[in-house]
Parts: C-alpha cells; sequence; structure tokens
C-alpha cells in the first residue's frame, strides 16, 4: 500500500462519480453512423462452400438447431404460463402448497443436450473434420481460429444459460441462433478449406 | 454485470445478464443490439472521462459518439487482452487528444457541466460531502491540460502510470511528473495540507 493510498486527496479523487450520463442520446447518432458501415473483418475471403458435402451438413445441422431451438422456446414459454396459473390458482382456492408444472423437467438451458441425437452427430462430424484440417494450418491462423471459435462457444454457453432464465427474451433468442450459426459457419468453413486457401477468421 | 442501465435507456432496466465478452462476440457478428447493450453499459463512464478530460459536455459528447463509433469499426482488433472497458477508454482519450489537436485545447470549460453531472447520483463514496467533490472538481478542472489529464485517468480512473503513459503518448517518467504537479496544485487550490509525496 503506498502513502497515497491514506491520502484524504487521494481517497476524494478516487471516490468521484465515475459515470457521468450524456444530456442526448447518443446512441441515436452512433446507430446511424455504423449502420453505413458494416462490420469490419479480415480480408481473407471466404472459402464458397455451399455446393459442398461439409455445408450440407452445417445446413442440415442448422435446421435441427433452428427446429429444437423454436420447440424449447414454445414449450418453455407455455410451461412457465401453465406454471403460473397454476401458482395463482393455488394462492386463490387454498392455502395449501400444490404441485406446479415441473419447470426442472425442461433443460436448464439452451444447449447442446437439448438439441438431440442428430444434431450431436452431425455437430461431432464437423467438429472431427475441423480438428483434422486444423493440423494442417499454420500455427498463426490455428491460434485465431482457436480463439475465435473458444469466443463463440463461450458466448453461446453463457447466452444459452441466460435464455434459461428469460426464456422470452428476443434479443437471447436471436443471439443465441446466430452465435451457434457463426460456430457451425466457422466449422465449415475450416473443414471445406482447400490446402493452400486462407480462410476467414472472423467469424 | 448489469446492463442497461446507462442513461437515455431505450432498454428495460431490469434486462438479463451478459458478459461484455459475449456480447462483444455478438457485436462481432455485426449483431448491433448487442453493440447498443454495450453503449448502455459503458457510455457514463466513457462520457465522465470525456468530460472531466475537455471540461466541455458538447465536446465530451462528440468525443463519446466518435470512440463508440470506432470501436465498431475496430471490434475485429479488440482481442480481449485488457477489458472492453479499458480499451474503449484508450479509444476515448485518443479521440479527446485528437479533437484538442484539431481544434485547439483552449475552449473555455463549461462550468455548469460537471457539477450538474455530479448533482444527480452516482456512485460518489458518501464519505466525502456534496460540497467536498463539488470543490474537488471545480480544482481539477483548473488543472493546466498535462496534469489533468493525467490526474484523471489515474487517480480517478485508476490507471498505473504506465497505462495512462501509453494512452496519453508520453513516458511514464512524464506522467509521473503530471500527477507528482496535479496533486500539488489540486491541494494548494482547496487548501489542503501538503503531503511528504507532494513536496
Amino acid at each position: 500500500m503506498s502513502n497515497q493510498d491514506n491520502d484524504p486527496l487521494s481517497q476524494m479523487l478516487a471516490s468521484l462519480p465515475k459515470d457521468v450520463q450524456p444530456e442526448r442520446d447518443l446512441w441515436q447518432g452512433i446507430q446511424a453512423e455504423i449502420g453505413k458501415t458494416p462490420v469490419v473483418t479480415d480480408t481473407a475471403p471466404v472459402v464458397h462452400f455451399s455446393s459442398t458435402r461439409w455445408f450440407q451438413i452445417a445446413a442440415g445441422v442448422l435446421l435441427v438447431l433452428a427446429t429444437s431451438f423454436t420447440t424449447f422456446v414454445i414449450t418453455r414459454n407455455s410451461v412457465e404460463k401453465d406454471a403460473a396459473v397454476q401458482i395463482a390458482r393455488a394462492q386463490q382456492q387454498a392455502p395449501v402448497p400444490t404441485a406446479t408444472a415441473p419447470l426442472n423437467a425442461m433443460p436448464a438451458s439452451f444447449g447442446t443436450e437439448a438439441l438431440g441425437a442428430d444434431y450431436l452427430k452431425a455437430r461431432s462430424e464437423l467438429d472431427q473434420r475441423f480438428a483434422e484440417r486444423m493440423k494442417t494450418l499454420p500455427p498463426s491462423t490455428r491460434a485465431k481460429l482457436e480463439r475465435n471459435l473458444a469466443d463463440l462457444r463461450h458466448a453461446a454457453n453463457e447466452i444459452s444459460a441466460t435464455l434459461a432464465e428469460n426464456p422470452s427474451d428476443p434479443l437471447l433468442q436471436d443471439l443465441l441462433m446466430s452465435t451457434y450459426q457463426r460456430e457451425l459457419q466457422l466449422l465449415a468453413d475450416v473443414s471445406e478449406m482447400p490446402a493452400s486457401h486462407p480462410v476467414r477468421t472472423d467469424l | 454485470m448489469q446492463y442497461g442501465a446507462g442513461a437515455n435507456d431505450s432498454v428495460p432496466v431490469a434486462d438479463p445478464l451478459l458478459s461484455d465478452v459475449s456480447l462483444v462476440t455478438a457485436a462481432r457478428g455485426g449483431d448491433m443490439r448487442a453493440f447498443e447493450r454495450l453503449y448502455r453499459t459503458h457510455s457514463g463512464k466513457v462520457m465522465g472521462l470525456c468530460l472531466r478530460m475537455t471540461r466541455r459536455r458538447d465536446v465530451a459528447e462528440d468525443c463519446v459518439q466518435q470512440t463508440f463509433i470506432r470501436a465498431w469499426r475496430s471490434l475485429q482488433a479488440f482481442e480481449g487482452r485488457s477489458a472492453f472497458g479499458t480499451w474503449l477508454h484508450r479509444i476515448a482519450v485518443n479521440e479527446v487528444l485528437s479533437h484538442g489537436r484539431n481544434h485547439g485545447t483552449r475552449s473555455e470549460s463549461n462550468e455548469d457541466a460537471i457539477e450538474d453531472a455530479i448533482a444527480s447520483p452516482g456512485d460518489s463514496d458518501k464519505e466525502h460531502d456534496a460540497g467536498e467533490v463539488m470543490d474537488l472538481e471545480r480544482a481539477l478542472r483548473t488543472l493546466p491540460e498535462g496534469a489533468r489529464h493525467v490526474v484523471v485517468l489515474q487517480a480517478v480512473y485508476g490507471y498505473s502510470h504506465e497505462e495512462c503513459a501509453d494512452m496519453l503518448g508520453i513516458a511514464v517518467g512524464t506522467c509521473k511528473a503530471q500527477l507528482h504537479r496535479g496533486r500539488k496544485l489540486l491541494r494548494e487550490r482547496m487548501g489542503l495540507a501538503a503531503e511528504a509525496d507532494d513536496e
């Protein structure tokens, strides 16, 4: 601890309010400006894999993902609604607590466990191919791809867990779908990449 | 981290929790709503920093706006080595310095700006009363620019000498000297007894 830590001036300076809110809504101007600017990505070309086997696998996985996700959201909302109705009824009619619809019967989050065997099989195939292809890439490319994949998976896990607590949040729903989608696209891109072809690492 | 707690909230206050890391990942994919959440979370602190460095609310607001526009354009360059907030502050300091270079730095202080801001509830330590805080803000505003920038970054926002020097593009030694000078002037202007460190 330095002398300044105990100094009243230092303490006063450190305790000044850090947050000062802008008087006008700056977001409108920011939004207008960044709307004109697409997200800047790496210059490496995207691998066009739309007619390939790996794309077909990725597309199949996405379809399963979208279907399972929709089912998850609808079921979860309906279970929560039923539970709320039962609780309200129980509170009105009898003082004795009654069993409500088991929320815990639903998956705790919309993670891979909620997606079923088909999804897991297809994704595992993509994963395997991705891992094989990664071995042939230069270390710097590999490190970047691994980091991006780890970021996407971390985000997917966190969004999924948050979504389980807020199943009707439309932003979380969209974010989760797009994150899974980007993860699959990254896996498929790398899997399909020719040996000498650069790959997008920014997905 | 709770987000959605900033000013201009069009986002509900009771938004669910998501870390900056996840929001940055989503924003990198082009999701503007995720970026808006980041803006709501961080704009207050960026504004506080810019306002104290520029002393003018209108200039500070321009700098905040430019900071977030630049951050969006550079999201791919953010590697997560520092916290997202720290990365934003670096951009903000650049914006302030660049504004100073382009428009001159002798602009009049917007006297009410900081005081108005402080009058609203903030995260100020309750040990110090509003009068003391106001006096300190006033004294801070009167510091020469170099010393003020260093005092704001180090003593208010808690950056190290090295971080501060890096942000301002000055030597660590200069940074230490400016901090020393700034603290000495603050003591004089607030009528506080000199500390051994300031002598």
